[in-house]
């Protein structure tokens, strides 16, 4: 007969706390299913150079001219009313608000030379975010997918520690970032709320407002009693009430364990590094995925919108880039202070660039033909540019590279071989990325 | 259950057939080529190819090839391999003169870098086959040349004890009467490697473990299947379910099969597990209270039948019938409107709430005309806008048939061609487009789709016109003749000589009901993927036909069969069972089940945007509309292409929301909620838990469970009134947290 469980084997939050939990964040207790799906899923382990990588999506498509690719010597409907600035580097100009950034221009590698030829927003992001075009021509708003994302990817092969979700997009899932046919597991946990907020929580994995303490293990104690359903204890049978008992243990480890609560807990950051990161949304949720990293978390997408500057785009750059760039930078400034950077991968950018000609509403529209990508930490080395655009920004000219180039520098980095081949559940071969070459400069 | 995950390595495993394994192949000479033989590049340059993976799916048989040197995938196309390698890049690849200084061997046996390393070794039989061919000067035939017939296996069924191993001869029979032993030509596929392996000699061993697989076998295009049975226990005495009970030819059936592989079924479930069970699976959601308490008191000897003829004709089963419909037809409104799509859903639940037959169904789908603000069923036209892409899911849908890989490719499990599949296309080639098309995000225009009178499809390579022709069969019934291609194409599809159809259908509302298809995935009919249970799909498949395509008959006959009413609680000689409904396959909920359920218990409406308030969330006409709780648990996302299947896995993220989710606390601690209520009322604290388990688990609580609940309410504490209501809520939430709730038992 098969092992027939019907005791109550239920733990409570403070079980959790007296058992010393509290570790299993670090790493030290890894689950039979994360052990069973990394020895059937990891390739073999390349020499990895990151454990995480926080991806800064800058929604609409930010223009290189604007950021790191400035163009002094263009007639001036091409480049614009922002002067260059010199960074630590010498040789290496930004346009004239990245300040921050450019002081910390010895940690970043500036790509100007990736391209490709989806000029709308949804074809765009699912080709950056995914590696792989978009099989059919699709519409400039559509969100579409036809192929897993970084994160999702990323999220299967290499995991996270026992009940943390792998894959996080803050606020929310962009476009294409979703696992396509990897399935909804691995879909990225979003956090919706307002961080600026002095209540904010991360979703799900906090006792619920208003309810206190002792009433939640009371509730974890009557569940445990109530919990009478028969479970088939033999994998054979293939009984889903194991998978379920399964994570209702992680998840109440994680909501039990000081440690992980402490890794989505922004409140306990002092008010000094919090002022650092800037009082505003995007700089709070930068702070919140240096906290994930450090929790175990290895893919973290911060999504900015507004980038889209068809009009008006000097201006709402004055106002937009001072406090994001600042906010990237106390990130990395941030890491490197927590030991963090070497194996820690930031990498900023959009959908495309932005046409050479500022439009009569002041603005500039798509441009796949040439932008700018900022790679920072995970071993990359930094003061330097990768590639460059011709003399007026039109297009990249030396070193030209491809989505599927950047997309295989972020999973090598990460230990994951992409050039391997993954499996539909149509059951149809797919490449991870068609072209497997790395950016090399960008490699340790 | 089957989970998924076992149904995707499966179907891994079945294509990695055509990529990996083959590389690993080394097949040794069956028989040894003398070089005085003439070499037929048909008949021996190509099986050598395809054993040893050179053209393979991820080698030189993907599209556009691999490094400049493109082979048709597994050798389906001996011309186009002829040309690629005798002819194109001005044949540098052979060197008639010399014939080991060709690049076609160098590669092969790494001697000029080779990206897919050594394929074989000097003195093997696969060199010998193309240094003889090359040096006897590389002909495309040669003279006399036979063909193959087809191949023979030497058995096609086997039993075997677990551990133990047997043989498989392969022969391939020529034009010429002649025959030869290809065994160690041939390549070999288990569809359950922990079943039975097979090696690439055609050895096959059984596993530890009982139960049964099919293993492929293929040589050049020519496909066998050997099924392969490991028993599950201790012969059963033949007259052994002679005394079970039996309801219908289901029963008949499942006994048969269960005797024939030795598995005793479990024991026959309660009412209170049968009332959740079929509740939840011809209505999509849980019984109240008061229904499940009216049930399980009843004593009438006929209240199974009685319900079940009560449930379907409930308003709930047209909305949870055209969910299911829904995940399989339903555009995302970004793509082709919100209108078309909210037409498209109305258009669906009609037919649910008429009832119409499955045929007439499917032929108002495929024949669909009109504008897409009037006729909600053109927007599957909309959506799918090329013959190619109507081809596809017409075939898959209704006839089980993935065509997919035959628009590129000859398909690498059947024998579905790219001549078949465009010939198939061309049923949709006057299917015209007319008004606004697509212009995603909003896509708001009216289109219209009609049938023109012209219109044709052509071959992608050879730019032939294809004719238009059914995948088997032929057009010959009555109502084929009529009409335009559409009507002949639906007249063939639905026709009742056509067993596809019928079988598919009836093989997706078996696996709705009994957590597995007998083929899986559901839709995925093909000799290399058989049905665990064959004769049972036939009869259900003639039922089916015979009630005139009723599905609320087919749903009764299955719901009233002993089969269903098994337990899922296992014995010694089924808990391996996973394929033979010897025990009820438990599984998850589906995302919109559970959510209307937590509404119905916690008594608080859900409210969804672009929904009324109270909606039901099998009601929402897209996927589009909000919801976390929807998307946690795994409902399709339109935003996939295809929508991704939905994978009934549990995640820690689910566990994480109903324990943590401030939603689903606050529907619990509602103050117009169930709990509030149950807590001001006159009931005893027994009574409230007597109907916290009717309302949650369908059943009356046992007494220590009575007796441990009702203890909850006895603690002391200053507040009465405060503490009823909170431990009543608690004892919701604990209910709500526990995999009685989430999981069909």
């Amino acid at each position: 007969m098969p092992a027939i469980r019907t005791n109550c084997q239920g733990m409570t939050r403070r079980d959790g706390i007296r058992l010393g939990l509290g570790g299993l964040v670090a790493g030290g207790l890894v689950g039979t299913l994360k052990a069973r799906a990394a020895a059937e899923q990891r390739t073999a382990d390349l020499a990895r150079q990151a454990d995480a990588c926080i991806l800064i999506w800058m929604d609409g498509g930010p223009s290189h001219y604007e950021t790191f690719d400035p163009k002094p010597d263009a007639p001036a409907e091409i480049r614009g009313s922002f002067a260059p600035i010199a960074t630590k580097t010498v040789g290496m100009q930004f346009s004239q608000l990245m300040t921050r950034l450019a002081a910390l221009s010895e940690d970043l590698a500036i790509v100007r030379s990736i391209r490709h030829d989806q000029g709308n927003h949804g074809a765009g992001n699912h080709y950056m975010m995914t590696g792989a075009p978009p099989r059919i021509p699709v519409g400039c708003g559509a969100f579409v997918s036809f192929h897993p994302s970084m994160g999702s990817v990323v999220s299967k092969l290499n995991g996270a520690p026992h009940g943390i979700p792998p894959y996080f997009s803050i606020p929310r899932m962009s476009r294409s970032g979703g696992p396509n046919f990897l399935g909804a597991r691995y879909a990225p946990f979003e956090v919706p709320d307002s961080p600026t907020s002095s209540s904010f929580q991360v979703r799900d994995v906090t006792i619920p407002s208003g309810l206190t303490e002792q009433r939640y293990d009371s509730r974890q104690q009557i569940k445990c009693q109530i919990d009478q359903m028969l479970r088939i204890n033999e994998q054979a049978a293939g009984d889903p009430v194991l998978a379920v008992d399964e994570f209702y243990q992680q998840g109440l480890e994680l909501v039990s364990s000081p440690a992980a609560q402490a890794a989505f807990d922004i409140h306990r950051e002092p008010d000094v590094l919090r002022d650092r990161y800037g009082r505003n949304s995007f700089g709070q949720r930068a702070l919140l995925a240096r906290r994930l990293v450090s929790a175990g978390v290895p893919f973290v997408t911060l999504y900015e919108g507004g980038w889209d500057h068809h009009e008006d785009l000097f201006n709402r750059f004055e106002e937009k880039v001072p406090p994001f760039e600042s906010a990237i930078a106390a990130l990395i400034e941030d890491l490197r202070s927590q030991g963090m950077l070497e194996r820690t991968l930031v990498v900023a950018l959009g959908e495309f660039g932005r046409t050479p000609k500022i439009n009569d509403r002041g603005g500039r529209d798509h441009w796949s033909n040439a932008m700018s990508v900022m790679f920072a930490g995970g071993g990359t080395p930094g003061g330097q540019v990768v590639g460059a655009t011709d003399r007026q920004g039109y297009a990249a000219i030396e070193r030209v590279l491809a989505p599927e180039n950047f997309v295989s520098t972020i999973y090598t980095k990460l230990g994951i071989d992409p050039g391997q081949v993954l499996y539909t559940p149509q059951g149809r071969p797919t490449h991870l990325v068609s072209d497997a070459t790395v950016i090399a400069e960008l490699m340790s | 259950m089957d989970s998924p995950t076992n149904k995707l390595l499966t179907l891994r495993k079945l294509l990695a057939a055509g990529m990996i394994l083959l590389l690993f192949c080394e097949a040794k000479a069956a028989e040894t080529v003398g070089s005085e033989l003439p070499v037929s590049f048909e008949l021996d340059v190509q099986p050598v190819l395809t054993v040893a993976g050179c053209n393979t799916g991820a080698c030189h048989g993907k599209q556009r090839g691999q490094n400049g040197f493109q082979l048709s995938l597994l050798a389906f196309d001996s011309d186009f391999d002829f040309d690629a390698i005798a002819v194109s890049a001005r044949g540098r690849r052979l060197f008639l003169p010399v014939a080991e200084e060709s690049l076609l061997l160098r590669k092969a046996i790494a001697a000029e870098p080779h990206g897919g390393g050594q394929r074989f070794a000097v003195d093997s039989y696969e060199y010998r086959t193309l240094h003889n061919w090359i040096s006897q000067g590389a002909q495309r035939r040669i003279a006399d040349e036979a063909s193959l017939i087809t191949i023979e296996l030497s058995s096609e069924s086997i039993s075997l004890e677990a551990g133990a191993s047997a043989r498989i001869e392969v022969v391939a029979v020529y034009s010429d009467e002649s025959r030869r032993n290809v065994t160690q030509l041939a390549t070999y596929l288990s569809n359950d490697d922990a079943v039975a392996k097979v090696s690439d000699e055609g050895r096959i061993t059984a596993g530890t473990i009982p139960g049964e697989t099919a293993i492929m076998v293929r040589y050049m295009n020519h496909i066998r299947v050997v099924e392969v049975l490991i028993p599950y226990g201790q012969q059963l005495p033949p007259d052994h379910f002679a005394s079970m009970p039996r309801s219908n030819f289901i029963d008949d059936l499942i006994y048969d099969k269960l005797q024939k592989t030795s598995i005793e079924p479990s024991l026959p479930i309660d009412e209170a597990v049968f009332l959740r069970r079929v509740y939840t699976d011809l209505i999509g959601r849980m019984p109240t209270a008061q229904e499940a308490r009216d049930y399980l008191t009843s004593s009438d000897d006929n209240r199974r039948e009685q319900l079940v003829e009560r449930l379907l004709n409930m308003p709930e089963y047209v909305d949870y019938w055209a969910n299911q419909w829904m995940d399989l037809l339903r555009p995302n409104p970004y793509r082709v409107g919100i209108k078309a799509v909210f037409n498209y859903d109305n258009w669906i639940r009609q037919q649910f709430r008429d009832n119409v037959s499955y045929d007439r169904f499917v032929h108002d789908l495929v024949t669909a005309e009109g504008s897409t603000w009037r006729n909600g069923a053109v927007t599957l036209f909309r959506d799918r806008r090329t013959p190619d892409e109507m081809a596809t899911m017409v075939s898959q849908l209704f006839l089980g048939i993935r065509l997919e890989c035959a628009k590129c490719h000859h398909h690498p499990f059947e024998n579905w061609s790219q001549e078949d599949f465009y010939q198939f296309a061309a049923f949709f080639s006057q299917v015209k487009h007319k008004g606004t098309g697509l212009s995603p995000p909003i896509s708001g225009g009216e289109e219209s789709i009609i049938s023109a009178n012209s219109g044709v499809v052509k071959h992608p390579n050879t730019g032939a016109i294809m004719e238009p022709k059914p995948l088997y069969g032929s057009l010959m019934s009555d109502r084929s003749n009529q009409g335009d291609l559409r009507q002949q194409l639906s007249g063939w599809i639905t026709s009742t000589d056509n067993p596809y159809f019928a079988k598919v259908q009836v093989n997706r509302v078996w696996a709705a009901l009994m957590g597995r298809g007998f083929v899986e995935p559901v839709d995925d009919l093909r000799s290399t993927n058989p049905p665990s249970n064959a004769l049972l799909l036939d009869a259900l498949a003639d039922f089916f036909q015979q009630s005139g395509y009723d599905l609320k008959q087919v749903l009764k006959l299955i719901v009233l069969s002993r089969t269903y009413a098994l337990s899922s609680t296992p014995n010694e000689s089924n808990v391996q069972d996973r394929v033979n409904y010897s025990r009820h396959y438990r599984h998850q909920f589906r995302a919109e089940v559970l959510l209307d359920s937590i509404a119905q218990i916690t008594e608080t409406p859900n409210e969804m945007r672009g929904m009324p308030v109270g909606s039901r969330a099998t009601q929402i006409w897209t996927h589009r509309v909000d919801s976390l709780f929807l998307d946690t648990f795994g409902r399709p996302d339109e935003n996939q292409d295809p929508p991704c299947e939905r994978i009934p896995d549990s995640t820690v993220t689910q566990a994480l929301h109903l324990m943590n989710s401030r939603e689903l606390d606050r529907r619990v601690r509602s103050d117009q909620g169930r709990a509030a209520r149950l807590a001001k009322s006159q009931l005893s604290s027994a009574e409230i838990v007597e109907e916290l388990y009717l309302a949650i688990y369908s059943r009356f609580p046992q007494p220590n469970e009575q007796a441990f609940a009702t203890s909850l309410f006895d603690v002391g504490t200053n507040d009465a009134q405060q503490h009823r209501r909170a431990v009543t809520e608690d004892l919701m939430w604990a209910m709500l947290n526990s995999p009685e709730y989430l999981i069909q038992n």
